[in-house]
């Protein structure tokens, strides 16, 4: 028998596969998931509240009402969006934090895991498990099916998209819970996050008004007499106008050159990205019944901008449509993308071992 | 115990010479302002228990996690079984086993699906990795809880699993922090016996602990940390050659007292209260000493009913480095 030159290690080589790694923290993690009872009591109450929702959205649409099927299906995607932002990072904040405080963390580092794969599995099975939001919502996906008249191409997109921004919001929740030693912190910081995407960009897109702030040459104008006198029973034509010749100063906003800054939002990124109804879109007026058609609208409405928003422009008649806009949900998606990469890229090299620095007064095991 | 708890295999004769076992020249870590490590050599040899003995807050654990490949030194080297884990992370965990002083378990999970868990994680397949669970869940007799969720183990039977958890990659190196806190009786001897014999098939075993006189039982060699240092790297052979205090009783104090100042032993004295009897400590040179003077006291007719080493061996060590330190 020879004997060996190199030590033993260096023939057993660790031969642990990345997907299998994945995997395998991917189970554990769904495993203790489903085997929580907490988790089915919050799909219970969420299944209920956003019942009630759709419930009362129908009866305010009515039977009858012109897109009660699509409003309703639009409302239950912007529920389980609304929702979903809410509960997404209370799912995935927890997960790397926790098996800190529990010492687990150090016990899956302590095999052939790598941070990234761990990082992936943690990220998969905290998404998967906010799909199951929207899994619970089928049937009243189904119900808002049922009054038949929902844009069926609009459908998968706008459920795909819904998916892609909860995988967002658990990248942020996973990233951060990777930096942060603490739960409660992670998953405040992860809220924060949120709420910089839903609320921040809104923010920051009104305050950005007064830097766009510009004064254009506008005309009163002027309906027909039947228009006027109550006495009109057609059909309204909202081209039916001409403009008075006498112009003056009116401030306005270009507002196409700061709408970028909505990109980012969730709600945006998803009602930008589905395709619209091919009805006749004749004016620039609001014409989408649902909250995501809406959203859609008036980011189009903003992207063209008072060339287009103004009907009387330096006294003359301007009926001109907007050109389709670029769509906006690859820019936003891309900021997210960026931010939430970044996180987790960050929370990786704080899962690396042998660990250099700790933050003050944690203990690794 | 029959055990299945199977060596890795390696001819003897590999064992010498390759930087086996685990060497550390040097080692420093601090924490921010807390140096918790500030220079400690360590060697543990395939083969051996080493104990790793030190008071609370001597960087026993701090030393264990660098070992462990999961903290950085600051300064100092380490080869585990001749791999730097610094450099090579991956491949010390491959040969390394580990079992920290904290009980953390994925509590939903029984104990059979964290052994496969773990398993998996080292690359091991389904079918193998069953089988090493219900041979290790055996071996740490917990073959009756495998069904049982980590959540409802007593302290002692999770103490159990992570010893367990610790062997699922059959390691050449097993590192054991604190392994018997929260065992019963029983469980103890069981743990020692397992040690044993897990050292015997040729593992490099460290082990820390408190319980000084357990480690007299199963360690072969230790080493003392005091304030990140090393004290004292000592075999117990050498341990046992050295001078330590004995307690004689004895129905008759009186006696004893005269036939010890006779043989010129300094000595403290207590009395029992309710008759003419008491005990005696006194500084014995070794073995031989010790030998010597249980027959002088015999001779004398000093009527004695105990003759026996105050305190353990490495129990010994640690208080006469205690009288060291400053």
């Amino acid at each position: 028998m020879s004997i060996s030159t190199s030590p033993r290690a260096q023939s057993a080589a660790p031969a642990l596969g990345y997907l299998s790694g994945i995997r395998t923290v991917f189970g554990l993690e769904i495993r203790q998931r489903i085997r929580n009872r907490g988790w089915y009591i919050m799909l219970g109450i969420w299944f209920v509240v956003v019942a009630a929702v759709v419930g009362l959205a129908a009866l305010s649409v009515g039977e009858e009402g012109p897109g009660a099927g699509q409003v309703m299906f639009e409302l239950v995607i912007a529920f389980v969006l609304f929702f979903g932002m809410l509960i997404a990072p209370a799912l995935s904040a927890n997960s790397i934090t926790g098996d800190r405080a529990n010492g687990t963390l150090a016990i899956l580092q302590n095999t052939l895991l790598t941070p990234g794969q761990l990082l992936w599995g943690k990220w998969l099975a905290s998404w998967v498990a906010s799909l199951g939001f929207l899994v619970v919502t089928i049937p009243l996906i189904g119900w808002a099916m049922t009054y038949g008249d929902v844009y069926l191409p609009a459908a998968p997109v706008l459920l795909g998209m819904l998916a892609v921004e909860l995988g967002i919001v658990c990248a942020l929740g996973v990233g951060v819970s990777a930096l942060a030693n603490r739960t409660l912190f992670a998953v405040m910081v992860t809220y924060l996050l949120v709420a910089m995407l839903g609320l921040g960009t809104l923010i920051a897109y009104g305050l950005s008004m007064q830097l766009v702030k510009t004064e254009v040459n506008v005309a009163n104008q002027l309906w027909p007499e039947t228009y006027m006198n109550g006495e009109f029973m057609g059909d309204w034509d909202e081209n039916n106008y001409t403009c008075e010749t006498r112009t003056y100063v009116q401030e306005t906003f270009a507002t196409e050159r700061i709408t970028w800054l909505l990109a980012a939002n969730p709600f945006v990124v998803v009602a930008d990205a589905a395709p619209r109804s091919p009805a006749p879109v004749d004016s620039p007026m609001f014409s989408a019944a649902g909250p995501m058609g809406a959203i859609s609208e008036g980011v189009r409405y903003s992207q063209a901008g008072p060339e287009f928003q103004i009907p009387c422009l330096n006294g003359v008649k301007n009926t001109v449509l907007p050109p389709i806009p670029a769509p906006l949900w690859p820019l936003g998606l891309g900021i997210q993308v960026l931010i939430a990469g970044g996180i987790v890229a960050a929370g990786r090299n704080r899962l690396r071992t042998p660990a250099g620095k700790l933050a003050g007064g944690t203990r690794i095991a | 115990m029959e055990t299945a708890v199977t060596g890795p295999g390696q001819a003897p004769g590999q064992r010498q010479d390759l930087g086996l076992g685990i060497t550390a020249t040097g080692l420093a870590r601090s924490f921010g302002a807390v140096r918790a490590v500030e220079n400690i050599d360590f060697h543990a040899a395939p083969g051996k228990v080493t104990a790793l003995i030190g008071p609370n807050g001597s960087g026993k654990t701090t030393l264990l996690l660098m070992l462990a490949s999961l903290l950085r030194p600051d300064a100092g080297s380490i080869r585990i079984q001749g791999i730097d884990p610094t450099a090579d992370p991956r491949a010390v965990r491959a040969v390394l086993g580990w079992m920290p002083d904290t009980r953390g378990f994925w509590e939903s999970l029984i104990s059979r699906e964290i052994l496969t868990t773990v398993a998996a994680l080292y690359g091991i397949g389904k079918a193998q990795a069953r089988v090493r669970a219900a041979e290790l869940l055996e071996v740490v007799n917990l073959g009756e809880l495998a069904d049982t969720p980590a959540r409802v183990l007593s302290r002692g039977q999770a103490q159990r699993l992570s010893l367990a958890r610790a062997l699922v990659n059959d390691p050449s190196v097993l590192l054991l922090d604190e392994p018997a806190s929260g065992l019963d009786p029983g469980a103890r001897v069981q743990l020692r016996q397992l040690v044993r014999q897990l050292a015997d098939s040729g593992k490099t075993v460290v082990i820390s602990s408190h319980v000084l006189v357990e480690l007299d039982e199963m360690a072969d060699a230790a080493v003392f940390l005091s304030r990140g240092k090393t004290m004292r790297s000592q075999s117990l052979a050498e341990a046992g050659a050295q001078s330590r205090g004995y307690t004689i009783a004895s129905l008759d104090l009186d006696m004893l007292r005269v036939a010890l100042a006779e043989a010129n032993f300094e000595a403290a004295y207590r009395g029992n209260l309710e008759n003419g009897g008491g005990s005696a400590k006194v500084k014995l040179t070794g073995e031989v000493q010790a030998a010597e003077l249980l027959g002088r006291l015999a001779g004398a007719g000093v009527p004695v009913t105990a003759f026996a080493p105050t305190s353990g061996l490495l129990e010994e060590t640690y208080l006469s480095l205690e009288d060291e330190m400053p």
